[in-house]
């Protein structure tokens, strides 16, 4: 594969380090994504309108 | 209208009770599949994939050929780490253990690796040998183990001596041993050691275990390791060559190799035996997650961080149930 983005993709990382932590950006993209993500699943309001619904069981 | 602490409970705990919808899990299970697929498609065709120059015998013989030199000059000692690894490789010592477990040390020799014969011998024996190489293995091979290992010892220590700069290492009683270097270290320079060790299991050769242990010995894979921040003691674990994302999950695991007293192998017995006593701690942890419904106090903690009741928050509000306290 090539191209520029394989090309910047091959090319030494950044790497973050405070202290004993060190993370590299691209790791630190992904966990965010994943939390992103997370975030949006327990904020985002579940989609309404179907017509497949039951009632509450009494 | 105020609910006490315990009729929220009882209100999580208890059957649900609002609308229900109709639930197709296999077809959610293949959207979802769908969705992964085309999204890891798409990125692969994107930004390839890691391409790091492949590290070879030829590689490290030609770049730092006293380190190859004297890194054969320890497979012939037995001091190298191959040699002194113990199981599964062969009996050089116990291995790791956590308290009474000796887990390598019972699981015995089962890929049985001779540093000797295996990394230096036999591959030179697959060539057509110059004299003086010819030679030099006749002469090891007729010798009696105790001679051998004296020639062998002699030169490792003296190369210890010099720092490895092969070239200040005073004349002494070194036997074959300067010269079944010397080949070897010239069979690499040529590309014919990488084929030489890949061949001794067979046709289709896939198991890489010994050329990967002889690049552990020496410096030229624990260079590139560093150079590609892939060492365990600088969270390596997780890392991925170049700017590729790597194995971001094994953050726990990693972790523990920052710390004391993991990252200090002198540190006896934890640190001398880390990777054993992080396998088990790991082991724990990983029980402890599976069995959070019976651990007392940690099955708890739904009720104390209702991350539920967020999700689930029209069903709660229509209840009267209120998130958060105000």
């Amino acid at each position: 594969m090539t191209g520029w983005i394989s090309e910047f993709m091959n090319h030494p990382a950044t790497y973050l380090k405070i202290g004993w932590l060190q993370i590299s950006v691209s790791n630190l993209l992904v966990i965010l994504l994943m939390l992103a993500t997370f975030a949006l699943a327990v904020f985002l309001p579940f989609p309404k309108g179907h017509d497949d619904t039951q009632e509450p069981r009494t | 209208m105020s609910i006490s602490k315990e009729s929220k409970h009882a209100f999580d705990a208890a059957p649900w009770s609002g609308k229900t919808k109709r639930y197709d899990i296999v077809k959610e299970g293949t959207i979802a599949l769908a969705v992964v697929a085309i999204f890891a498609l798409f990125l692969s065709l994107l930004m390839g994939s890691p391409d790091e120059t492949p590290l070879t015998f030829k590689g490290w013989a030609v770049s730092n050929p006293d380190n190859f030199y004297a890194t054969t000059v320890q497979e012939l000692a037995g001091t190298s780490g191959t040699a002194t690894y113990g199981a599964p490789y062969n009996k050089g010592a116990e291995g790791l253990n956590v308290g009474p477990l000796w887990p390598q040390k019972w699981m015995g020799v089962t890929h049985p690796i001779d540093s000797v014969n295996d990394f230096v011998i036999s591959p030179l024996s697959t060539q057509v040998m110059s004299t003086e190489i010819a030679s030099a293995v006749a002469t090891w091979k007729a010798a009696p183990d105790t001679q051998k290992q004296d020639w062998a010892t002699a030169y490792d220590d003296a190369i210890t001596k010099v720092e490895g700069k092969i070239s200040d290492v005073p004349a002494g009683a070194y036997g074959p041993v300067p010269a079944l270097a010397q080949g070897l270290t010239d069979m690499a320079k040529g590309g014919a050691l990488d084929a030489a060790l890949l061949s001794q299991g067979g046709f289709f050769q896939t198991d890489n275990t010994k050329q990967i242990l002889f690049f552990g010995d020496g410096s030229y894979l624990d260079d590139a390791g560093t150079a590609a921040n892939l060492q365990g003691g600088t969270w390596g674990m997780m890392n991925e060559t170049g700017r590729y994302p790597g194995q971001a999950w094994l953050w726990l695991y990693s972790f523990w190799y920052q710390i004391p007293p993991f990252n200090n192998e002198e540190s006896k017995p934890i640190g001398a035996n880390a990777d054993l006593y992080i396998m088990v701690l790991m082991g724990v942890m990983s029980a402890g997650l599976i069995f959070i419904p019976f651990i007392p106090g940690v099955k708890n903690l739904p009720m104390r961080i209702p991350i539920h009741r967020g999700i689930w928050r029209q069903y709660y509000d229509e209840n009267g149930i209120k998130r958060r306290k105000k």
